[in-house]
């Protein structure tokens, strides 16, 4: 595998739960060093989150942490010990990015916030992604699981009007936005150092990044002065616009249609659909009367093979497909020939499922390096290779566990 | 277009000199968009299909527009040779036949040169036997699993609002773009970048697809209603609050919450005392959830969210108010961060959202310095 655009690049990962470990994985995969400073008393969380291999529970044998910790080291340090707050300085010294995900104050309090860093390594690209930003009447407030996405408006607007909000269903702003925009950000500042040879301390407010992704709701609000409210699986455009139900057990439709054409189309393949008489013809009608139509549409479905019906429908331009699940995804030809499913064997877990990167530099690419690490495994060879640490002083500090 | 949070001289922002032709539609706009922000020169070569659509607002702040002879020309017919000849980064998002059709595959757009960042985002890649099947937001979000996940066991899933599919795929390809761009900053060529959607979106799947490889189980959707008692969506006076009181069957701040309930009086909290319901398999009991949603309910039910967030955050209690769009523009944390700033935008004042992230030097985003942590006692995140 080629050494990655981002070889050279050596990132110091104080991150654990949340949002971190899918802002450092993209880098690892890469060609960054990624080396996760973790805890033995502490450990991340995220080591404890299921699935677990054969549904065993193990520091090194959650599915959950593993996908997100390819290609990265771990290196276990007592941080609170004088010596493990030198060898992580020595670390920051000889690194590129500092990112941590604490709350404000905490890694100041460690000896190792933004000034203690520069002070080792001026050209330090630190980031810290504070819960609700390291300013403010609300920069102390302490959240877990779902709060972000609860305070940023993402919960509220999704879902259907007569029932409660319920988002995705998964801890979405962990997954793609607050990973992603701190991925951006230390790209970005790593650029400006290329150019202009100084570092750059980044605060991301994870409430603020994910309010960015549910602002079209707020800017809504204003265009048309009017309060936003849940609007299920309807569009401002498309008509039908719908899931569906279809054969089986728990097996839907989704189905998006842009115009009057393909309005043909959708009939042709629900056997006509009678029910719904030619005034449903006309894409206006269509949009103000999506409950009609969504019936009318949901009886004809019922009774099909979703996979052949998106298919057809697809065929003639038609927007449609089986709303997949894990084991869809699994034996779905696209991804398939796409490379996307990666079994990596992890010396705990044994072979197991990753996902690919989703993008492929044509010139540069990337790809999965190796297995998530197993807990400090990376203590030594650190120590030795990057700190020239000698053997018998890495026996001292391991002896007293200042490290792995 | 507005006011912008840049400094006056754009080239000393991160992507100061980086000149982008945006040829997106839908799918990629929201890449430009964070080109734009980090000081990139963005022009928006198509029309909008809609330009008072609020994702489209959202994702075009900050772009010029082309200047074109033939404003209604279609993608391709508006694009001329000298845009993508001076740019650093073209982006499209149609599929492979679209594109080829235009002259915009990457085929077409990188012969000749060699230094253009081609980033390619499609609906399903650029290869592959479902490479030009037609896309929406609903579509692809259904393909890439996470639309199954999505809404309440008892109903079709219910996708997210936003568009997220576009947002996910833009985040991904930005990134990407970034790396390609350290690529080229070392050696002066560009490279295509292939994004799939569908590929990106199953990377916000969670654990689900672990589930299935680990231990055979397909994950489903279960809506609002908790798999514990102590977690989940409660009504309150003005709308509903978020309460996290337990984490994989752990008692976070259980005890502390159940206290607040005795305390204030509430009808029934005593109960919660019974060391039943320290044990996780009981709370997951239907006949526990729906005990503990009776007695907390009648609790909040009498207060407003702002009323139990600041009480909760007081009593060391997670819980965290669902605010609704127009909470957010009367947040005093949010205004006191000076992050909704207004722009005008078709003959309305829009409150804009800020940046995602803010740069200690001033380049990218407002910045102000923190005053001295006041850390709570026990410390740790």
């Amino acid at each position: 595998m080629n050494a990655g655009p981002l070889s050279g690049i050596r990132v110091v990962d104080f991150t654990w739960v949340g949002a971190g470990a899918f802002l450092t994985k993209p880098l690892a995969d890469h060609g960054a060093d990624v080396i996760k400073i973790e805890s033995e008393t502490r450990t991340d969380p995220i080591r404890w989150m299921e699935p677990f291999r054969d549904g065993i529970r193990g520091i090194d044998r959650s599915g959950y942490f593993a996908n997100r910790n390819s290609s990265k080291r771990s290196v276990t340090l007592d941080l609170k010990h004088p010596e493990g707050r030198d060898f992580a300085l020595r670390l920051i010294a000889v690194s590129d990015v500092v990112a941590n995900n604490f709350a404000a104050g905490i890694m100041d309090k460690l000896g190792l916030g933004y000034d203690a860093a520069k002070a080792v390594r001026p050209e330090v690209v630190y980031l810290e992604m504070p819960m609700q930003g390291n300013t403010g009447p609300h920069r102390n407030f302490r959240g877990y699981g779902l709060t972000i996405g609860a305070i940023s408006g993402f919960l509220a607007t999704s879902g259907w009007p007569d029932r409660t909000p319920v988002g995705t269903g998964t801890n979405f702003p962990d997954h793609a936005p607050n990973p992603l925009h701190a991925a951006i950000a230390v790209l970005a500042a790593l650029r400006a150092r290329r150019i202009t040879g100084r570092g750059q301390y980044i605060e991301m407010s994870q409430l603020e990044s994910t309010i960015n992704v549910i602002a079209p709701a707020v800017i809504g609000e204003a265009l048309t002065g009017e309060r936003f409210h849940r609007r299920g699986n309807l569009d401002r455009r498309r008509a039908p616009h719908g899931v569906y139900p279809c054969a089986g057990d728990d097996r839907w439709i989704a189905i998006a249609v842009e115009d009057d054409a393909q309005w043909a189309a959708v009939r042709t393949a629900l056997g006509g659909l009678p029910a719904l008489g030619a005034e449903f013809d006309a894409h206006e009608y269509r949009l103000a009367n999506t409950d009609a139509l969504d019936f009318g549409i949901a009886a004809a479905t019922a009774p099909r093979d979703a996979t052949e019906l998106a298919a057809g429908l697809s065929a003639s331009g038609v927007a449609a497909a089986l709303v997949k699940d894990a084991r869809d995804l699994m034996a779905d030809p696209q991804l398939e020939s796409r490379g996307h499913w990666v079994t990596l064997d992890h010396p705990e877990m044994g072979p197991s499922l990753y996902d690919a990167p989703p993008y492929r530099l044509s010139r540069t690419p990337g790809g999965l390096r190796s297995p998530a690490p197993l807990l400090g495994a990376d203590g030594h060879e650190v120590a030795t290779e990057i700190l020239g640490v000698t053997d018998e002083e890495y026996e001292r500090l391991h002896s007293e566990g200042i490290i792995g | 277009m507005g006011d912008r949070d840049v400094p006056a001289d754009a080239a000393l922002m991160p992507l100061g000199g980086v000149t982008v032709v945006d040829a997106t539609t839908w799918l990629g706009g929201y890449a430009g968009r964070l080109l734009s922000d980090l000081g990139a020169e963005v022009r928006s070569v198509m029309p909008s299909p809609d330009p008072e659509d609020p994702a489209e607002i959202m994702r075009r702040f900050g772009k010029t527009q082309a200047p074109t002879s033939e404003p209604d020309a279609q993608l391709g017919e508006l694009l001329n040779d000298a845009l993508v000849d001076d740019a650093t980064i073209l982006i499209t998002d149609v599929g492979p036949a679209e594109l080829r059709a235009r002259g915009l595959h990457p085929d077409q757009t990188t012969a000749g040169r060699p230094a253009l960042i081609h980033v390619a985002i499609t609906p399903y890649g650029l290869t592959g036997p479902s490479a030009d099947k037609p896309a929406s937001d609903l579509v692809l979000l259904a393909d890439g699993g996470l639309l199954y996940l999505c809404g309440d066991p008892d109903r079709s899933p219910v996708r997210p609002f936003g568009e997220q599919s576009a947002t996910i795929t833009s985040l991904h390809a930005t990134v990407a773009t970034l790396m390609a761009l350290t690529a080229r900053d070392a050696d002066g060529l560009g490279q295509v970048i292939d994004v799939s959607a569908q590929e990106a979106i199953v990377h916000t799947l969670e654990n689900a697809m672990q589930y299935y490889d680990l231990e055979g189980v397909v994950r489903r959707r279960r809506g609002s209603s908790p798999a514990d008692a102590g977690v989940g969506l409660f009504a309150c006076r003005d709308g509903y609050i978020y309460l996290l009181t337990t984490m994989g069957g752990k008692k976070l701040s259980w005890d502390a919450a159940v206290d607040w309930l005795v305390e204030s009086g509430t009808a029934g909290a005593e109960r919660l005392r019974d060391p039943d319901w320290d044990s996780s398999a009981f709370r997951r009991t239907p006949e526990a959830i729906a005990e503990f949603r009776r007695i907390f309910e009648t609790f909040s039910g009498a207060r407003s969210k702002d009323e139990i967030y600041l009480g909760a955050q007081e009593r060391g209690v997670s819980i965290a108010p669902v605010f609704e769009p127009h909470d957010l523009l009367e947040s005093s944390q949010l205004r006191a961060r000076d992050f909704f700033h207004d722009e005008q935008v078709f003959g309305h004042t829009i409150p804009m959202p800020g940046l995602p992230y803010r740069f200690g030097d001033g380049t990218v985003g407002r910045f102000t310095m923190p005053q001295p942590a006041a850390a709570r006692p026990g410390g740790g995140s």
